[in-house]
C-alpha cells in the first residue's frame, strides 16, 4: 500500500494525519500562513486563502500537504457558513496581521469599538450576522431571534436552509471530487451539509439573510424539551430531504470519496454529555440510523460523527446509529482517557482526532511536551489500526509554530507500525 | 402540598408558568418573599445541580429549571427591597473575557447564583476589565465571575486580576473563572480564587469565598 487513499481506505487502520479536510480538522488561517513561511513555502507576505470564513480556517494546499504528510484532502459544497461561496477572491488582513485572500462576498463593516460585523450572502443592507471582536479569530452568530408565537410556529421555518442541492453545485462537487480523485492520491472526506440535526452553530442560519423559526442558541436547546415535537417534525423534514440530495450526489460522484462528514452536532461538554442519552435516542438516533443506513447500503462511503466534548456515555449510541468514524476525540474532556476508549470502542470504530491537545498541549506546551503527547497517543489509539491522526479539532490562532511542526515530525517519526 | 414543595417541584421540572402562579398564589396566602429563597428556590436549585452532577440532568433540563427559577424571583426580587432584613447573599459582577461572545454557560451560573440569592451582575459579553472595575465599585461587589470558551480568550482572564490589583480592589473581591479550557492549575497561575467547573461547582465556590455574613 504505497499511496495516502490506499492507507486511508484500507478500512481506515493506519494511522494518517488528517490536516484541514474539513471545517473541524483544519488550521485558523493566522497560523496556516506561520507554518508556510516557517516551512519555506511562501515568500513572506503571500497571502493564504480563508476557505472556511466563520472560523476562519486557512487553505492547506498541496505543498504544505506534501511538506507534513497529509493523506487527506475535503471536498464540500461551494457555499460557505455565511451564505456566499468561495470564489472572487479578494485582499484582507487578520487582526494578527496576516495577509489573507476571502471570498468575494466576504463584506464586512467595523463597529466604532472596532469589531468586525459580517453579512449574510455578502449582503449589507441586511442585519450583520455574524461578528469578530476586536483582536479575534474568528466569527460568531450574532443572534436573530424573531418573536416566537408558539401557536405560529411552522417548522418550514427552520429548513429554510435545507433544500435540494441546486443542479450547479451538484456539477461543481462532481467536478472536485474527480479533479481530488485523479490529480492526487489522497482520500477524500466530504462534507455535503444538511445532514447535521441540531448543529448548534447552524441553529443561527448565519448564511440566511432574515431567518425565522427558533434561532437563538439557548432557546434552541431549551426547546428539545418544551418543544420536542417541533423540533421531532424538523429533522424528519431535514432528513428526507438530507436522503435526496444523498442519493443525486451518490449518482454524480460514486465512490470516489471515502468519507463523509454525517454531522457535526456537540453532544458533549468539557465535563458530560450535553443531554441525556435517552434525549440523544429520541431525537436524534432515528434520524442518523436512517441516513448510516442508507450510506452502508448504497454507497462504500464510511460515516463521519464530530461531536465535541465528554461523550463516553453516548458512544455506544453514536456506533449503534451507524457511525464508522468518531471526531475529534476530546481527550481533555471527562471520562474520555485514550485507553479506555481505544479498549472499549476500538474494535468498532474509528478514532480520527484525539492526536494532541488543542486546549492546552498544542498552544501553551513546550514544543517536548507535544512531542511526548502525540507519541502517547498514537501508542494509546494507533494498535490494531482504526486510527487517523488528527489534531482534537482545528489547530487554534496564537499556536506556536514550533508546536504544530513538532507534532507533524513525531507523527512521521513514531507513527510507523509495528508502533512502539 | 405545601406552597414551598410546589414551587421546588416546578423549579425541578422546569415548568415556569407553574413557578410563576405558585409564586404569586404563595405571596397572596401572606408568606414573605424572602420566605421563598431559603425554603424553595435555593434548595430546589441546590437540587438541579446535585442532579447535574449526577449526570440526571443536563443542559437543557439546567436552563429550563434556571428559567422557572427566574419566573419566581423576577416577581419576588422588586419585593424584597421593602424587606429590611434582607440582604443578598453577596453581589456578582459575572461576564465572559473580552473577546469571548459564548455565553450559555455564563448565564446557567448567573442563574444559579441569583437563585442561591446573590444579587448579579450581568455585564454580557465581550467584557473589558475596566467595565468589570466600574461595576464592582458601582454595586460594591464582592465577587467577579468571569468565563472564557476559547483558548485564544482565556488568557484575557489575568489582565482583569491585574486591572483589580492596580486600583486596589484585589482584596474586596473574589475572582472566580470557568469556561472549557479553565483548570484549577491556570486559576491558580493568574490569581485567581478558584475555578468552577460546572455551575453548581460556581455556586459552591461563592459560598465558600465569599459567605454572606
Amino acid at each position: 500500500m504505497t499511496t495516502s487513499r490506499e492507507r486511508v481506505t484500507a478500512a481506515l487502520e493506519h494511522r494518517e494525519p488528517d490536516l484541514g479536510a474539513s471545517p473541524v480538522t483544519g488550521m485558523q488561517v493566522d497560523t496556516v500562513y506561520g507554518l508556510r513561511q516557517r516551512l519555506g513555502l511562501d515568500a513572506p507576505g503571500t497571502p493564504v486563502k480563508v476557505t472556511e470564513p466563520f472560523q476562519m480556517l486557512g487553505e492547506i494546499k498541496p505543498d504544505l500537504m506534501q511538506a507534513l504528510g497529509v493523506d487527506v484532502i475535503g471536498v464540500g459544497r461551494p457555499g460557505t457558513m455565511f451564505g456566499f461561496r468561495n470564489e472572487g477572491w479578494k485582499s484582507w488582513t487578520t487582526f494578527g496581521g496576516t495577509p489573507v485572500l476571502v471570498p468575494e462576498g466576504f463584506n464586512t463593516a467595523a463597529e466604532p469599538n472596532g469589531d468586525i460585523l459580517m453579512y449574510p450572502e455578502g449582503d449589507k443592507s441586511v442585519p450583520p450576522s455574524g461578528r469578530m471582536p476586536k483582536g479575534g479569530f474568528y466569527f460568531d452568530s450574532i443572534i436573530r431571534q424573531p418573536p416566537i408565537d408558539d401557536r405560529r410556529l411552522n417548522v418550514e421555518e427552520n429548513l429554510e436552509e435545507f433544500g435540494p442541492i441546486p443542479e450547479d453545485d451538484l456539477q461543481d462537487l462532481s467536478r472536485e471530487v474527480e479533479r481530488r480523485y485523479t490529480e492526487t492520491d489522497k482520500a477524500i472526506l466530504a462534507n455535503f451539509g444538511g445532514t447535521g440535526f441540531g448543529d448548534i452553530a447552524l441553529v443561527p442560519a448565519p448564511g440566511l439573510k432574515h431567518p425565522k423559526g427558533i434561532r437563538d442558541v439557548e432557546e434552541w436547546y431549551v426547546s428539545t424539551i418544551t418543544r420536542r415535537d417541533y423540533i421531532f417534525k424538523i429533522f424528519e423534514r431535514q432528513c428526507e430531504i438530507g436522503l435526496r440530495n444523498l442519493e443525486r450526489i451518490y449518482q454524480a460522484v460514486g465512490n470516489k470519496i471515502a468519507v463523509v462528514f454525517v454531522t457535526g452536532t456537540d453532544f458533549g461538554a468539557q465535563n458530560g454529555p450535553f443531554i441525556s442519552a435517552r434525549a440523544y435516542r429520541d431525537l436524534y438516533k432515528p434520524f442518523h440510523l436512517q441516513i448510516n443506513n442508507w450510506m452502508h447500503k448504497n454507497t462504500a462511503w464510511k460515516s463521519f460523527i464530530h461531536s465535541c466534548g465528554s461523550i463516553k456515555a453516548l458512544i455506544p449510541d453514536f456506533i449503534e446509529a451507524g457511525f464508522d468514524i468518531l471526531n475529534p476525540v476530546q481527550c481533555s474532556a471527562a471520562d474520555m482517557d485514550p485507553y479506555k476508549l481505544k479498549q472499549e470502542f476500538g474494535d468498532r470504530v474509528t478514532f480520527w482526532g484525539g492526536g494532541v491537545d488543542t486546549q492546552r498541549t498544542l498552544p501553551f506546551g513546550t514544543s517536548e511536551g507535544v512531542r511526548k503527547e502525540v507519541s502517547e497517543r498514537l501508542r494509546a489509539f494507533g494498535p490494531g489500526g482504526g486510527f487517523v491522526f488528527n489534531t482534537i479539532h482545528n489547530v487554534q490562532a496564537r499556536v506556536p509554530i514550533g508546536n504544530v511542526l513538532a507534532m507533524y515530525e513525531t507523527v512521521r517519526e513514531a507513527g510507523r507500525y509495528p508502533l512502539c | 402540598m405545601s406552597i414551598f414543595e410546589e414551587l421546588q417541584q416546578a423549579i425541578i421540572d422546569g415548568k415556569a408558568p407553574v413557578a410563576k402562579e405558585v409564586t404569586d398564589r404563595g405571596l397572596k396566602e401572606g408568606v414573605r418573599p424572602s420566605e421563598f429563597f431559603p425554603n424553595a428556590i435555593i434548595p430546589a436549585m441546590d437540587e438541579v445541580g446535585r442532579r447535574m452532577r449526577d449526570c440526571e440532568f443536563f443542559i437543557p433540563e439546567v436552563l429550563i429549571a434556571a428559567r422557572a427559577a427566574r419566573a419566581s424571583t423576577d416577581i419576588l426580587r422588586p419585593l424584597l427591597q421593602g424587606e429590611e432584613s434582607v440582604k443578598p447573599a453577596g453581589t456578582v459582577v459575572i461576564g465572559t473575557v473580552k473577546g469571548d461572545l459564548h455565553d450559555i454557560g455564563k448565564n446557567i451560573v448567573g442563574m444559579m447564583l441569583e437563585a442561591a440569592g446573590y444579587r448579579i451582575i450581568d455585564l454580557g459579553v465581550d467584557v473589558p476589565p475596566e467595565k468589570i472595575l466600574d461595576a464592582v465599585k458601582q454595586h460594591d461587589a464582592n465577587i467577579v465571575a468571569v468565563s472564557a470558551l476559547l483558548t485564544t480568550t482565556m488568557v484575557n482572564m489575568k489582565a482583569i486580576i491585574e486591572a483589580l490589583v492596580a486600583a486596589g480592589l484585589r482584596d474586596k473581591v473574589k475572582v472566580l473563572v470557568g469556561g472549557a479550557p479553565v483548570t484549577d492549575a491556570w486559576a491558580l497561575s493568574i490569581g485567581a480564587d478558584g475555578y468552577g467547573k460546572d455551575a453548581p461547582a460556581a455556586v459552591e465556590l461563592a459560598r465558600k469565598l465569599a459567605p454572606s455574613a
